[in-house]
């Protein structure tokens, strides 16, 4: 025990007095997801939160037009632009616009749109009342127009986005065709009951199913999205706790270089028993560096117009995964201290491995819009797993139940990573 | 009774075709200042971290103090030996205390005791005034002194020492040397190699010149010089034997 704790003391010294080492593994992080969270704040807002400026030529001036206009509004994500300087936006003017990249996008309603979809409603209702026996006809164009709502994206505009758009044009499409349709019917039937006189006693309801969005979570229910906080401070946080490789291979190679490695496998006792002071201290660096940034993410980005991060409600399967992070990271720089000979070999081979594990495991970009192969790939990385037990506490709520497999994938990898460093190391001795 | 013995050792690094060890062989008595002599790639430190159990060697036998260096003594042989590497090995960062502190605590050591034992190390290495100095603000001599007192701590009954007193000043030598003469004369058996042979001659009861993994001579420093005629010094009983070819 005293090999232990003298060993955790130590580290503690050394690490007192390395101002840079201090600066590297808690000052640069801070900045690290400060920026991240403020950079990716507004690709995350892009489905979310910020709104749009939709240019809308109306040529219909019809209940289509209306609707579309009014349906886009209520969402709350579209700001209908109809007019610039006082004048109606036409379509040549829309076109430039949206293709020099001043909107993202605009829409388009043909003259006598609502007047065709009237058309459509009155040959089909003819055809019921004809069908029924009734002699009632309503007017019909001869010839049915072929009619486009059109849509013009910026180039630049993603994929989702415009499925978005086109899927809610569409809604708008539909609905007024059906509210036409029924109140066609209905002024058919109304016509036909006597009995009803001019009251509506007619109730149609076209939706009998309706659609509802609830958590998943269990227990108490989080009111959290995943937003540029929620994935940038946990997913940073990992990235520089993996940091802490650098000073652990470079404090190893030190130790090995000039003999104090050697001074200390010459006193009797286990070399286990320093390791394992060595492990707990940066272990503890490395939780202590977590919840430094957890702070960050909850007192300091809502300063800066951003979201404060949520923790979900098992602080203990926090602190738990938080350690099985620390505790791969750290086996990992102890890995690359034994392996490689030269401070420059080891730093680094660490620094761009982290990143490569740091960008298939998702904390660049979430794993999920990567290509299969990448997410497949993805999964193998301690990254992804720790920042997957994260999110599954914080945005899901989750409690150890949740996250034990990736907790037991971190700290067995970990156990791995030091056994082959002490086979390494074997081998070095024979 | 013999203090180091080392018999038929031999030893070929992985990835090297020539042994560095051919079947060495020597003897030290107990309580006795030993010399191991050579010139640079002769195997001395091979043949040093042989004998402390941070290397192993192919095949023959090493015996410190009456224990057999294997598996079963490596613990008992740690407690007997202290190594001073030739690397200053201590943490350029801490103070000379915190060093000191730290490595007596591997050594099982703690509080006053310790402190005490440090202090009294620290004062007859003329340190005291620079005890809470941080080492890489020491000059050569001072980190040289301090390199020893790590490893005396737990007051080794097998003193190694490698190139000791390398890039010192004349009165840090000086003291280094009068500590050994005095910690011998206390019982243990000092073993230290060195390029400096008026040094060696001056300080070893017994040396061995040893030579591309092999020994060469071994005796008293005075009676090697008489053997040989024509030879002044111990200096000229080495260049007798290794000859004066440069090594790299």
């Amino acid at each position: 025990m005293l090999r232990l704790l003298a060993t955790i003391r130590k580290e503690w010294q050394l690490l007192l007095r390395d101002k840079t080492g201090i600066i590297l593994l808690f000052i640069m992080p801070v900045v690290l997801i400060t920026v991240m969270a403020l950079i990716q704040d507004a690709p995350f807002k892009d489905y979310q939160d910020i709104r749009f400026d939709i240019l809308t030529v109306d040529n219909d001036h019809g209940r289509l037009g209306r609707s579309v206009k009014e349906g886009l509004a209520s969402g709350g994500q579209f700001n209908i632009i109809d007019s610039l300087d006082g004048r109606p936006v036409t379509a040549g003017q829309a076109k430039q616009l949206v293709n020099e990249g001043k909107y993202k996008i605009s829409i388009i309603i043909p003259a006598g749109a609502t007047a065709a979809i009237v058309s459509n409603a009155n040959r089909i209702v003819n055809d019921i009342t004809h069908r029924m026996g009734m002699s009632v006809s309503l007017p019909v164009k001869q010839t049915p127009d072929s009619l486009n709502v059109t849509i013009y994206f910026d180039p630049a505009a993603k994929k989702a986005f415009k499925g978005a758009i086109h899927q809610s044009v569409d809604n708008f499409l539909t609905q007024v065709e059906t509210d036409l349709l029924l109140s066609r019917i209905k002024q058919q039937l109304r016509s036909k009951d006597s009995s009803a006189g001019t009251a509506d006693t007619l109730a149609i309801r076209l939706q009998a199913v309706g659609l509802k969005e609830q958590s998943t979570g269990s227990g108490k229910q989080l009111d959290v999205i995943s937003n540029s906080v929620q994935h940038n401070v946990p997913a940073w946080s990992i990235f520089a706790m993996f940091f802490i490789v650098i000073p652990i291979a470079g404090n190893m190679i030190r130790e090995r270089e000039d003999g104090s490695l050697l001074r200390m496998k010459l006193i009797p006792g286990s070399y286990l028993a320093i390791l394992a002071g060595k492990m707990l201290f940066f272990v503890g660096v490395c939780v202590l560096q977590f919840y430094l940034m957890m702070l960050v993410g909850i007192y300091v980005l809502p300063l800066l117009d951003l979201p404060q991060l949520v923790m979900g409600h098992h602080p203990g399967a926090t602190l738990l995964v938080a350690g099985a992070i620390g505790l791969a990271a750290t086996a990992y720089g102890i890995l690359i201290g034994t392996v490689f000979k030269t401070p420059n070999q080891a730093l680094n081979f660490g620094a761009i491995s982290i990143v490569i594990l740091s960008a298939v495991g998702g904390i660049w970009i979430p794993l999920e819009v990567m290509p299969a192969r990448m997410q497949l790939l993805g999964h193998l990385s301690p990254l992804s797993w720790g920042l997957d037990a994260i999110n599954d506490i914080y945005l899901r709520n989750g409690d150890m139940a949740f996250v034990w497999k990736n907790v037991l994938r971190l700290i067995l990898t970990g156990l791995a990573m030091l056994a082959i460093a002490g086979w390494v190391e074997k081998r070095r001795m024979n | 009774m013999s203090g180091i013995s080392v018999k038929e050792l031999y030893k070929t690094y992985k990835g090297s075709t020539e042994p560095t060890l051919k079947g060495l062989t020597f003897q030290f008595g107990k309580g006795k200042i030993a010399g191991l002599l050579g010139p640079n790639g002769a195997g001395k430190t091979t043949t040093i971290s042989i004998l402390c159990g941070i290397v192993r060697g192919d095949s023959g036998e090493v015996i410190i103090q009456d224990l057999k260096q294997e598996a079963s003594h490596r613990e008992a042989i740690k407690h007997i030996i202290g190594i001073v590497p030739q690397q200053i090995a201590l943490y350029p960062q801490l103070s000379a205390v915190e060093n000191l502190t730290y490595f007596g605590n591997l050594y099982g050591f703690k509080g006053k005791p310790l402190q005490q034992k440090i202090m009294h190390y620290l004062e007859l290495f003329g340190l005291e005034k620079s005890a809470h100095k941080e080492i890489h603000k020491y000059s050569g001599g001072m980190k040289r002194r301090a390199n020893i007192i790590a490893a005396i701590l737990h007051n080794p009954k097998l003193l190694v020492l490698d190139e000791p007193t390398a890039g010192v000043d004349v009165q840090s030598r000086s003291m280094i040397l009068q500590f050994l003469r005095d910690y011998n004369r206390q019982g243990a058996s000092i073993l230290y190699t060195s390029h400096l042979l008026e040094e060696a001659q001056s300080l070893c009861e017994e040396v061995v010149i040893m030579d591309a993994g092999r020994m060469i001579v071994q005796g008293n420093p005075l009676t090697l010089i008489h053997q040989h005629p024509g030879c002044n010094n111990l200096e000229d009983v080495f260049l007798h034997f290794t000859g004066n070819a440069l090594r790299d």
